[in-house]
């Protein structure tokens, strides 16, 4: 078996703000099909991570290439603006924290899941609408409120619905950004249940930032560990929450309270 | 790598080719763990254990509370990195017929462990919501087994382990202790794998199931698996070895007891 070729391949991955507050010289590749929680508390830098992979801020320094689905190997830090959104219409998603800023308030939840498909060239308003349809019901929201606001929506149901707006076009690759802080538990468990039988049947590749060991441990094959803007440990996730290396990861994992 | 190692390691991995019948090789593993958060102590856990199991063979860990048992069982399975040693595991799909997966790359043990290395614990990881017959029928759902007939499998296993039929679409959560430990073995065992690795599968088990564990772990030896386990009774481990390693605690480790 020959190893496959990864997806995302980050090298010496540097976005600082002036000086302090960013990652440094993050390095990794990402495979098809592969779940990667990025853990760590605020100021970590996990957020800056995710945000200048996802080419939402921009790179000081490092390397960042990306496997299209054509077989392209892209150098995504030297893409141009036209094919870097290409790219993210048609290949990738981005699901916030904070479903609002992840949806467009204006519109009903149907045209929310259906405007992605718009985007990349669906015309015939029928269909749009079923596969709206179907999308609200695969994650588990009621198919006869399609035409309400998400503002009608609890915050879970907002989140499910984002989701199903970035997932509606096929993606190869989702990024995510603590998908499940502003929830309640009742509602998180529900939601990381549906990304983990979504993840795994659309074999999707995921990039999750978290601040929860729980979510990592339940999402993620593997982890990166982030402490002051760099990778401090990373490896398969069981592996790296119980048998620790890292002074930090060991403080991390022994402060989670026992259930 | 000195050329003394690379010949070592070359003469471990070569046992793989020339006896078809290995399936696990462990040379020198140790493990010592360091607890940054309490003054940097070291806790030396397992002292140099070597082990070859071949093909139908089921080796017990014995030995006193504190010997490694567990551990050895962790490091074989990458879920505890080695501190020294290498760890083999056939796997006809690689050239080499065999990876390592001590040192290897979290991708590479994921695969093993889809395909040749199975876990089972005492200990269910509950997936909230995720019913019972669904989480039975996933390891083999996920080496493309097609569901209808990997759900009519996980059945059967329930069935077997005397998991009521009301349960089987209901999540393991409020599940008792027995209950969870034998789905987690109907899990465990469902998929087949040619090597497997099993920590106390019988601990919280009454008589009955205790046995029904035992002619499971019975039937994939005589199917050809290769077995390493850690069983706290007598009866099961008479019932299920084909031979025991004994495990003595680490030196450093009983000086700290005294």
């Amino acid at each position: 078996m020959t190893a496959p070729t990864p997806l995302l391949s980050a090298r010496a991955l540097t976005k600082q703000f002036g000086g302090r507050n960013g990652c440094r010289n993050v390095s990794f590749d990402l495979y098809p099909g592969e779940v990667l929680c990025i853990v760590g508390e605020s100021g970590s830098g996990k957020t800056t991570l995710l945000n200048t992979l996802a080419l939402r801020t921009e790179a000081d320094s490092g390397t960042l290439h990306y496997t299209s689905a054509n077989r392209d190997h892209l150098d995504l830090r030297a893409l141009s603006e036209p094919r870097r959104r290409l790219l993210m219409r048609t290949e990738w998603g981005f699901v916030q924290q904070n479903p609002r800023e992840g949806l467009r308030t204006g519109v009903s939840a149907g045209a929310n899941i259906g405007e992605p498909l718009m985007a990349v060239g669906a015309r015939h308003y029928g269909q749009i609408r079923a596969t709206a349809t179907q999308w609200m019901e695969r994650v588990e929201l009621d198919a006869t409120r399609i035409d309400e606001l998400p503002a009608a929506f609890s915050g879970g149901m907002q989140q499910r619905l984002q989701i199903a707006r970035n997932l509606v076009t096929g993606p190869r690759l989702v990024f995510m950004d603590e998908p499940t802080a502003g929830l309640d538990v009742s509602v998180q468990a529900r939601l990381l249940d549906l990304l983990r039988s979504l993840t795994a049947t659309l074999h999707l590749s995921v990039l999750i930032v978290t601040h929860d060991i729980g979510v990592a441990r339940l999402l993620a094959h593997r982890l990166m560990v982030m402490q002051g803007g760099e990778v401090v440990e990373a490896g398969l996730t069981d592996q790296v929450l119980d048998d620790p290396q890292h002074p930090y990861t060991q403080t991390l994992v022994s402060s989670v309270l026992p259930v | 790598m000195s050329i003394t190692e690379s010949h070592t390691a070359s003469a471990f991995a070569r046992g793989f080719a020339d006896n078809p019948a290995l399936m696990l090789r462990a040379v020198g593993v140790a493990k010592t763990f360091t607890l940054h958060g309490q003054g940097g102590v070291q806790i030396d856990a397992l002292d140099g254990v070597s082990l070859d199991v071949e093909r139908g063979e089921c080796v017990v860990l014995v030995g006193p509370s504190g010997a490694g048992k567990s551990t050895l069982l962790r490091c074989l399975y990458g879920n505890y990195l080695a501190s020294e040693g290498t760890i083999l595991v056939r796997d006809d799909a690689h050239e080499m017929r065999h990876r390592a997966i001590s040192g290897a790359p979290p991708h590479d043990v994921l695969h093993l462990r889809r395909s040749v290395v199975g876990y089972v614990s005492q200990f269910l990881r509950v997936i909230p919501r995720v019913p019972t017959l669904t989480l039975v029928a996933e390891p083999l759902v996920t080496r493309g087994v097609p569901e209808a007939e990997a759900r009519e499998r996980a059945a059967a296993l329930l069935a077997r382990l005397n998991v009521p039929q009301r349960l089987w679409s209901l999540a393991p959560a409020t599940f008792s202790g027995g209950e969870q430990q034998r789905v987690n073995i109907a899990r465990g065992l469902i998929a087949e794998h040619p090597v497997l690795l099993l920590d106390e599968p019988t601990a919280s088990l009454d008589a009955e199931n205790r046995d029904v564990v035992a002619d499971l772990i019975v039937e994939a030896r005589l199917r050809g698996a290769a077995i390493v386990g850690i069983f706290h009774d007598e009866d099961t481990r008479a019932r299920v070895a084909t031979r025991r390693l004994e495990l003595t605690p680490p030196l450093r480790h009983t000086a700290t007891l005294h």
